[in-house]
């Protein structure tokens, strides 16, 4: 992983932390839509299940451990969120899906997590969330992470596509070897 | 469908694992009690940076969905301060028709009249005159010409033109309006004529009265029993602000009249000068 592409992560994960906490939480409330499990399952969709999983734990760890759950949850439900969007995104950048439809899919994994992540939260016994909760307020979160999918899609895939944070291409070598056969009047191979 | 290799499903059982082991820890005791607080204070600081800058916009987007609500809240709060307001002035106007009807009650009661209290619904020249009133009160309230019209205090004026339901008073700051007072403190009898804007000037009942009379600088005068109209005596007229003398050697008096002639819109109009009984004459003591 090269220095711009650790920069770039560290941006984008703090920035829609941030966002999540300032923005999004309390706009949605009491739905709890989540921008960063959104954001990871996009960029595991567009950059394969081995960025996804990595960006997924890192993101929410450090959201764990700010604040007063357990650490662990987060991270273990958004690296799951990141590996499975890198694992069936495979599908849609494959087609060329466009944006409507990735946001589409995007929405529907990030639901997903949002409801295996609230599950956990209610088994732990966390006192924010309940499973009937987390039940009720599915379709809502799923509605309002379509809609933030559209906004989200684009520049995760525009900042992925840029050159400097992107993965840098394998490059194949080919060698030829040609041997020289000296030719009778002097001429000389080309 | 992508394949994971090798490595991605390492790490993927491995970071599974660490997540496994760090709810574990947590969720038992208070092993990441350190990490918890550091994140949180690192994270609570850009947070509240954060803040600062998109909490105005997050309440703005917070509070589209209540402007039509806020609207018409406000409406209804500007009527109700429009409400309340009315209700204040009419309060604070109640209040002062309360006292002015109080003063004209103690006036009634300590004069023995009975006074007849009358709104003023108009000001300016009337009736011939320069500085009038016109009063709500009239013929039907028994109100006859000539009658005094006090302030609950102090002269008004008199009456002039009386109409079914309104009269004329002309002030005694008129020009053409004079009244008998008397010295309180000399018992000296004084005309008082009104002079406009200007105040009023005392001068001796006959104008060729060339001798001194006995008025001096805060006297206090009151309606007496002469002058070109009859008035109710004994009300306060004004007090003596200056004491001056003519070329002609005809001595006058500044008055400043005691009822302010712009103040209150309640007065009172004496409607009766009773006399029950006879004055009881004095009588030489045989003893």
């Amino acid at each position: 992983m090269t220095a711009s592409r650790t920069a770039a992560a560290i941006a984008g994960v703090l920035t829609v932390l941030l966002l999540q906490a300032t923005l999004i939480g309390p706009l949605t409330f009491p739905v709890p839509v989540s921008l960063p499990a959104l954001v990871v399952v996009v960029v595991g969709i567009y950059a394969g299940p081995g960025i996804g999983l990595g960006l997924g734990f890192a993101t929410g760890l450090l959201a764990d451990l700010g604040s007063d759950h357990p650490a662990g949850v987060l991270a273990l439900g958004w690296m799951l969120g990141g590996l499975f969007a890198g694992i069936v995104g495979g599908l849609a950048t494959e087609r060329g899906c466009r944006t409507r439809a990735v946001a589409l899919l995007a929405a529907g994994l990030a639901t997903l997590v949002s409801l295996g992540v609230g599950l956990l939260f209610a088994m732990l016994g966390s006192h924010a969330a309940s499973a009937a909760s987390t039940v009720r307020y599915l379709i809502p979160i799923a509605l309002v992470d379509a809609v933030l999918g559209l906004v989200v899609v684009p520049p995760v895939r525009m900042l992925l596509r840029n050159q400097g944070i992107r993965t840098p291409r394998s490059t194949a070598t080919v060698s030829r070897t040609v041997s020289v056969k000296p030719m009778a009047g002097g001429y000389a191979p080309r | 469908m992508r394949k994971l290799t090798r490595r991605q499903q390492q790490a993927s059982a491995a970071l599974s694992l660490i997540a496994l082991l760090f709810i574990s820890l947590d969720f038992a005791g208070t092993s990441l009690a350190g990490a918890h607080r550091g994140a949180t204070g690192a994270l609570g600081s850009l947070y509240r940076g954060t803040d600062s800058v998109i909490g105005p916009v997050r309440r703005f987007i917070q509070g589209v969905p209540d402007v039509a609500d806020n609207r018409s809240r406000i409406a209804a709060l500007e009527q109700q301060n429009n409400d309340l307001r009315r209700q204040l002035a009419a309060a604070q106007a109640d209040r002062a028709t309360a006292a002015r009807l109080g003063q004209l009650q103690l006036q009634s009661t300590a004069g023995g009249w009975s006074v007849m209290p009358a709104r003023v619904i108009a000001t300016g020249p009337g009736a011939g005159f320069e500085r009038t009133l016109t009063v709500d009160v009239g013929r039907r309230e028994h109100v006859l010409v000539g009658q005094t019209v006090t302030d609950g205090f102090a002269l008004v004026g008199r009456v002039v033109s009386v109409y079914a339901t309104t009269s004329v008073i002309l002030l005694v700051s008129d020009p053409s309006s004079g009244v008998g007072v008397r010295d309180v403190r000399s018992g000296e009898l004084l005309l008082a004529k009104g002079a406009g804007s200007q105040p009023p000037l005392a001068l001796p009942l006959s104008d060729n009265a060339t001798t001194g009379i006995d008025v001096k600088v805060g006297d206090h005068l009151v309606t007496g029993p002469a002058g070109q109209t009859t008035f109710v005596a004994g009300i306060e007229f004004g007090v003596v602000t200056k004491v001056s003398k003519s070329l002609g050697g005809v001595t006058s008096a500044t008055v400043k009249p005691a009822a302010g002639q712009s103040s209150g819109d309640l007065l009172g109009i004496v409607l009766v000068t009773p006399r029950d009984s006879p004055r009881a004459a004095v009588k030489p003591d045989n003893n």
